[in-house]
């Protein structure tokens, strides 16, 4: 792909809300893990749960982004997204003090990733369904319920008219809705997009996964987690010429799918289609294996796809290649992993030391991160990304 | 570079295949009846759309319906017709050059609720385990790649009542910049009683009939089905000499950034979108021969789409017509099975009308096809779309060789 800037990023997540704060925490020497605070779950009532193996954002304040006027019908996974969107906006100076500052509205787009929508909404209308009755759903959140209601909420309140273009793919669409926003950016469709995902923790998402019996127990293992993140991507050139600071260029982008073999569930995790995306993604970005100084990858502590994910980026990259794993402090965050994924690349290119290191040791130097995402249903992406312009 | 559509499925509430599909639309027929999916009787409305002459086991295995939910079964069923249409022979939709890429508003909402309704009613013993991995949106195109094979992109968009002009949108720009060269494409929704009833509670669902434009539309009606495209590159068509229904021509998005429910007064992001759809096809408005609307029967809708004919077409009124008024609103699946309504215009000659016009509506000022077929040019048409979240996307759709050669995009 031509070369993208990433000129802004905006995030809420486990490590705190704001970039620079995430970014931080990530840098920060001891372990990033011990670092999340223990706050009590906010999201729902978890009272009846010992310990649940979930992370939340804490301290999640949205007020203090965006104002208390016309939050209350707003869901978690709006607020985590809208917030993100906002700090990106102003991290890239296209916003100042909430005003435009660079580029026109119309000229500036979203492309966001999200899996399951707002679990929260579907429930609470449903419960009114099935213990009263269906006539009596609250229609000011009906409209949460929809997919794309939380994206297109982000256009709403930040006035980006260009496009909108929601994705879901799993805990590969954030690195997906980067391949479309290329796309749209090629097209001449929009001069900016804020790019990346979300996904907000609910009791249901919580039990769906701990019933599948995949999450970790005694603080070991996978969490669930939440949060989003936007990255504003800028054709490089034109990122340039406008003056942005360019945190880092996104050079290469690579994906593919394998037919699940189980034939019940789908479930299904390879190696070779994240060996494939590795590759689609090193020869989209023109370099080879070794010019990959680190791999942010998505290993969650779901041991059948971390060891499919290891092991492909071992048989492309080579057994030594540093990995860092960021879904142990943000937990698997689904639609927003990817997005999370690309902070913890963009914290090492600006010269933290890689946190979560899982093989390999701190590079010297990091200049070309590949990033890196196995979904449930055998497909998986890959993003290449390089230090400044 | 070129992109055409070379073959079309469709499950509908007025047809399976595109040849029942069109027959209907063509007659004026209604798909719109009483719901028998759920219980309808506590909620002072109860048409729809509903498809219910949809057999899975026609179109799938036993152990394909089984694993997936309505919505994905629609939308599998409706991938094998449109390959089958397309004459694409075994294996030619293998590898990493086919991707599949669909569009929905609520992907497997079926799955969803049943799980939902277990966990509420029975607590989580009562939820079934192997059930879980069925729901998510993300599942359409996973299904249908994983039964044909695809190895390339597989995507979804939930972009609500626009998804299907999305997701063409998308697949033709992933051809144009050359990341594939064959895409199963469109979108599938399936009606469920939490959608039903939410539309009910916006006050946004019509008694009994859908009545697009009409001075006394009292609403949408809910539908449901798949409409599903196979587009190609032309290098790709010509290579397997392929019969071409359908170019491509260019496709406009934009985000009225306004409300999450209406569209905006002044129609000012639909109007760019269509305006897009024009300009990328290298046309000028004079070009276009006909207009599917988005057509809900809203208040709203209709009158804000009546704003953009005239602010794109001026005085010159295009001939117009809504689908929905035989459909219902497909939700998600709504534009891509137009987009396949559109094709069939452009094949015929034909537009399709719509029926149940009665009163002409000043706020409505457009050349409504009302209640009668029309026959007319139809070289150029445009498939228009608005959607929950101030989504408009506008696609431009020509008969073969009625469009000029494609200019280079440039970023």
């Amino acid at each position: 792909m031509k070369p993208r800037a990433i000129t802004g990023l905006g995030i809420t997540s486990a490590l705190g809300t704001g970039s620079t704060e995430t970014l931080a925490a990530l840098a920060a020497p001891s372990s990033p893990a011990t670092a999340t605070a223990r706050t009590p779950i906010a999201s729902f009532d978890a009272s009846s749960y010992e310990d649940p193996p979930i992370v939340e954002v804490p301290g999640f304040d949205p007020t203090k982004y965006l104002g208390d006027k016309g939050l209350r019908t707003l869901d978690r996974l709006t607020k985590l997204l809208v917030v993100a969107a906002r700090l990106s906006l102003h991290d890239a100076g296209l916003k100042k003090d909430g005003q435009w500052a660079a580029l026109a509205p119309e000229r500036v787009g979203v492309c966001c990733s999200n899996a399951y929508g707002s679990l929260e909404a579907i429930t609470e209308l449903d419960r009114v369904a099935v213990l009263e009755d269906a006539r009596y759903i609250n229609p000011a959140k009906f409209p949460n319920t929809v997919s794309n209601s939380a994206s297109g909420y982000v256009s709403i309140w930040e006035d980006l008219r260009a496009l909108n273009v929601s994705v879901s793919d799993g805990n590969c669409g954030a690195l997906d809705a980067i391949a479309c926003a290329d796309i749209f950016l090629e097209t001449g469709r929009a001069e900016a997009i804020l790019t990346g995902g979300g996904e907000a923790m609910s009791e249901a998402l919580f039990l769906a996964f701990d019933k599948l019996r995949v999450l970790g127990t005694n603080g070991t293992g996978a969490r669930i987690g939440e949060g989003a993140a936007f990255l504003v991507l800028e054709p490089l050139e034109l990122a340039k010429a406008r003056g942005a600071k360019v945190l880092a260029t996104i050079t290469g982008y690579g994906t593919s799918f394998i037919a699940p073999k189980d034939d019940v569930t789908l479930l299904f995790s390879s190696s070779e289609a994240l060996e494939r995306a590795i590759k689609n993604a090193l020869d989209d970005a023109g370099i080879t294996a070794s010019d990959v100084d680190l791999v942010v990858s998505g290993v969650s502590g779901i041991a059948r796809f971390d060891d499919e994910e290891r092991t492909a980026i071992g048989k492309v990259l080579g057994s030594s290649v540093p990995v860092t794993a960021p879904k142990q402090v943000f937990g698997e965050t689904l639609g927003a992993g990817g997005a999370l994924g690309m902070a913890a690349a963009l914290a090492c290119l600006d010269g933290s030391a890689p946190a979560c290191l899982v093989s390999g040791s701190a590079p010297a130097k990091v200049d070309t991160v590949l990033v890196t995402s196995v979904g449930y249903y055998g497909n998986a992406s890959a993003v290449v990304v390089t230090r400044g312009s | 570079m070129r992109v055409f559509i070379t073959g079309v499925g469709v499950i509908s509430s007025i047809g399976l295949g595109k040849d029942a599909f069109w027959k209907a639309l063509a007659e004026g027929k209604s798909g719109i009846s009483p719901v028998e999916a759920f219980d309808t009787s506590n909620l002072g409305r109860s048409n729809a759309g509903e498809v219910k002459a949809f057999h899975p086991r026609d179109h799938l295995s036993a152990a394909e319906v089984r694993r997936m939910g309505r919505c994905s079964q629609m939308a599998l069923a409706a991938a094998r017709m449109a390959i089958t249409d397309a004459a694409l022979p075994e294996g030619a939709l293998s590898g990493p050059r086919a991707s599949v890429v669909l569009g929905t508003t609520m992907g497997e909402a079926g799955v969803l609720e049943d799980l939902d309704h277990a966990w509420i009613a029975k607590g989580l013993p009562g939820v079934r385990r192997a059930w879980i991995p069925k729901y998510g949106s993300t599942l359409l195109p996973i299904h249908v790649a994983r039964a044909i094979g695809a190895e390339g992109s597989v995507l979804t968009l939930p972009a609500a009542c626009a998804a299907g002009n999305y997701a063409i949108g998308l697949a033709c720009d992933l051809i144009r910049a050359g990341k594939a060269d064959v895409i199963v494409t469109g979108a599938a929704e399936m009606l469920q009683e939490l959608q039903y009833s939410g539309f009910v509670r916006l006050a946004a669902m019509a008694p009994t009939k859908c009545q697009p434009f009409d001075l006394n539309r009292q609403g949408l009606i809910l539908g449901e089905g798949a409409g599903i495209l196979v587009v190609e590159s032309e290098a790709h068509a010509v290579r397997r000499n392929a019969r071409v229904l359908a170019e491509v021509g260019g496709h406009g998005m934009t985000c009225d950034a306004y409300h999450i429910t209406r569209p905006h007064p002044e129609a000012a992001g639909s109007i760019g979108a269509m305006r897009q759809a024009i300009e990328r096809s290298g046309l000028q408005p004079d070009a276009v021969d006909f207009v599917n609307a988005h057509g809900t029967g809203t208040k709203h809708n209709d009158a804000a789409e009546s704003k953009v004919m005239r602010d794109v077409f001026g005085d010159r009124k295009v001939p117009i017509s809504s689908m929905k008024s035989m459909l219902g609103h497909c939700m998600g699946a709504a534009s891509a099975l137009e987009a396949i309504g559109c094709l069939m215009t452009l094949e015929t000659g034909i537009y399709p009308p719509t029926i149940g016009y009665e009163t002409p509506d000043p706020e409505c000022d457009v050349d409504v096809v009302a209640n009668e077929a029309r026959k007319g040019k139809a070289d150029i048409v445009l498939n228009n779309s608005l959607a929950f979240g101030g989504y408009n996307s506008v696609t431009c759709l020509a008969r073969p060789g009625k469009l000029p050669a494609p200019k280079e995009t440039t970023a």
